[in-house]
C-alpha cells in the first residue's frame, strides 16, 4: 500500500523554491523534444541528465528513484517485446507463422523501433517524475488558475486532491485494524475485506466531505478556492541551466536522427 | 495499466488528445450545471475522484503479481454519468502522474480515451440497458464495472495497436496480440472488481441510500427492496 506519495518528496525536495514555471519549462521540454526524437541517444541523454538533476539537485533518494522506475520498466518491457516481434522487417534473423493471420519474427529493423521506443519511455518517465519529484501539486494549482482552468474544474480538483488524502488516511487505519483481526487470511476473506474497506472509507471521506464544504459555507465560501498566488522568483542561474540543458538537447536529437543501434 | 509517457509517438498522442477534449469540454459543461444545481454533490464528487485514484494505484489483494489494476470508474459512471466521469477520471490520470508516475503527460489524451471516456460509457451503457429490468440491482452494478473495466483495457489494447501495428496481419494481429497479454490477468481482475464495487454499492444502499434515492440512480422501489431483503 502507498502510504507515502511523491507529492511528499517534493514539498521537501532540494528545487522546492525554484520558480515553477522554469521547472516545468524543463520537464514538459524534455517530454517534448524525447517524442520529437528519432534517435535512441538524445531520450537516453535526456534521462541521464534529468537523473543527474534529480538525485544531486533535488536531493531525492536514489533509492525511491529506482523503485519508481520498477513498474514503468516491467510494462515498457512486456509491451516492447511485443513490438519487436510484430512489427518485422527485411533483415530478418528469425520468424515463425504460426497462423496465416499472425508472423512473428525478429529483425534488423523491429530491435532497432523497440530499443527506440524502450529508450523513449526511459526519457520520458525521467521527465514525468522529474517534475513529479520537484513540483508539488499545490504549486501547479496556482499555473492552472493562471492559465484559465474553469473555476468548477479547479474547485473539483482541489477537491479530489483533499479526498486522495482523507481516503488514504482512513484507509491505512482501517487496512491495519482489518490485517489485526485476520481479514485477508483467505482469498474469500480478502475479498470480503476490501469491499468492506472500501465501502466504510468511501462513506466515512464522503462524510468528511460534507463537513469540509459545511465549514467552508461557513466562512463565505462562493465557489473560489483563494491560494497564494506566490512561488519563488525566476534565478537567472536556473533559468540558463534550464535553457542550455534544452538546447543542447534539441541539438542532440537533430544530429543523431539517423543513428540507430544496430 | 496506463500506457506510460513516451510510449506512444507523438502522432497518437495528438490523436487521442484531440478525441478526448471535446468529450471533456462537454462533460465540464455538465459538472457546472450539476454542481450549480447542487452544491452538495461537490464532497461526493471529490470522494469519488479520490476512490478512482487509490483504486486504480493499488493493486487487489492476491490476486496477480502483474501491474493490472481495477479502474473504479463504472460506479462513478453510474451516479453521475459518463461525461462528467470523463473530467473526474482526467483529473485522477493527471494526480496519479504527478504523484505516482503512474500514466503520462503526452498520453494524458490517450489514457484518458480510454479509462475515461469508453470504459465508463459502456458501464453506463449496460447499467441504463438493464435499470428498468427486473435483473437484480447488484447484478447490474457487477456487470457495469466489470464491464467497464474490461472496455478500459480493449481500448488500451487499440490504442497500442493502432500505433504498433503488425508487419503481418496489421492492426488486427496486434491487437489481439496485445489483448492477450492484458486478458491473463485483467479477466480476473476485472471480475473481482465488478464483485468488490457490487459490495460496495450494497453498503452504501444499506447505510447511506439517500444519495441514491437523490440522483435517482436505481427506482426507489428497488431500492427499499434491497434494504429489506438484507
Amino acid at each position: 500500500m502507498y502510504e507515502k506519495f511523491l507529492e511528499d518528496i517534493a514539498q521537501a525536495n532540494g528545487l522546492r523554491e525554484v520558480n515553477t514555471y522554469v521547472k516545468l519549462m524543463a520537464g514538459l521540454g524534455a517530454i517534448i523534444l524525447c517524442l520529437l526524437s528519432t534517435s535512441f541517444i538524445a531520450p537516453l541523454f535526456i534521462a541521464i541528465l534529468l537523473t543527474g538533476a534529480i538525485i544531486l539537485l533535488a536531493q531525492v533518494d536514489m533509492r525511491t528513484y529506482a523503485e519508481l522506475f520498477i513498474v514503468p520498466f516491467w510494462f515498457a518491457a512486456m509491451s516492447v517485446i511485443v513490438i519487436i516481434l510484430l512489427s518485422g522487417g527485411s533483415e530478418v534473423y528469425w520468424s515463425w507463422t504460426p497462423f496465416s493471420w499472425l508472423s512473428i519474427s525478429i529483425s534488423v529493423e523491429s530491435l532497432n523501433e523497440g530499443i527506440f521506443v524502450f529508450c523513449r519511455v526511459i526519457g520520458g518517465m525521467a521527465a514525468l517524475i522529474f517534475i513529479a519529484l520537484t513540483t508539488p501539486m499545490t504549486d501547479l494549482f496556482i499555473v492552472m488558475r493562471r492559465c484559465r482552468v474553469p473555476e468548477v474544474v479547479l474547485d473539483l480538483v482541489m477537491m479530489i486532491y483533499r479526498a486522495i488524502f482523507m481516503i488514504m488516511h482512513l484507509l491505512v487505519l482501517t487496512y491495519q485494524a482489518q490485517v489485526m483481526r485476520l481479514g485477508y487470511s483467505s482469498f474469500r476473506e480478502s475479498i470480503e475485506s476490501f469491499a468492506t474497506l472500501c465501502g466504510s472509507v468511501f462513506i466515512a471521506s464522503w462524510d468528511a466531505g460534507e463537513d469540509l464544504v459545511r465549514a467552508m459555507d461557513a466562512r463565505c465560501y462562493a465557489g473560489k478556492f483563494a491560494m497564494f498566488g506566490e512561488t519563488g522568483p525566476v534565478n537567472s542561474y536556473s533559468l540558463v541551466a534550464v535553457g542550455l540543458f534544452l538546447l543542447t538537447s534539441s541539438v542532440i536529437v537533430v544530429i543523431t536522427r539517423d543513428i540507430v543501434v544496430i | 495499466m496506463h500506457i506510460m509517457e513516451g510510449f506512444l509517438p507523438w502522432q497518437w498522442c495528438l490523436v487521442w488528445w484531440i478525441f478526448a477534449i471535446p468529450c471533456l469540454v462537454y462533460g465540464v459543461y455538465l459538472l457546472k450545471k450539476v454542481l450549480d444545481a447542487d452544491r452538495e454533490a461537490l464532497p461526493l464528487l471529490g470522494v469519488t475522484g479520490g476512490f478512482i485514484f487509490i483504486l486504480s494505484s493499488l493493486k487487489l489483494p492476491s490476486v496477480t503479481g502483474s501491474c493490472s489494476h481495477p479502474t473504479g470508474t463504472g460506479l462513478s459512471a453510474i451516479c453521475f454519468g459518463p461525461w462528467i466521469t470523463s473530467v473526474v477520471c482526467a483529473i485522477v490520470l493527471l494526480f496519479q502522474a504527478l504523484f505516482l508516475a503512474h500514466g503520462g503527460l503526452s498520453v494524458l489524451g490517450a489514457n484518458i480515451v480510454s479509462m475515461g471516456i469508453v470504459g465508463p460509457l459502456a458501464g453506463y451503457a449496460v447499467y441504463r440497458a438493464l435499470r428498468e429490468t427486473r435483473v437484480n440491482m447488484f447484478l447490474t452494478v457487477f456487470l457495469a464495472c466489470a464491464l467497464a473495466d474490461m472496455f478500459t483495457y480493449f481500448t488500451t489494447s487499440l490504442e497500442l495497436a493502432l500505433a504498433y501495428p503488425a508487419q503481418v496481419g496489421g492492426v488486427g494481429s496486434s491487437f489481439i496480440l496485445f489483448m492477450g497479454i492484458f486478458a491473463v490477468t485483467q479477466v480476473p481482475l476485472a471480475i473481482v472488481e465488478g464483485v468488490v464495487l457490487a459490495l460496495v454499492f450494497k453498503y452504501i444502499v444499506q447505510l447511506k441510500p439517500d444519495i441514491l434515492f437523490r440522483m435517482n440512480v436505481f427506482p426507489e422501489a428497488k431500492i427499499n427492496a434491497a434494504r429489506n431483503d438484507t
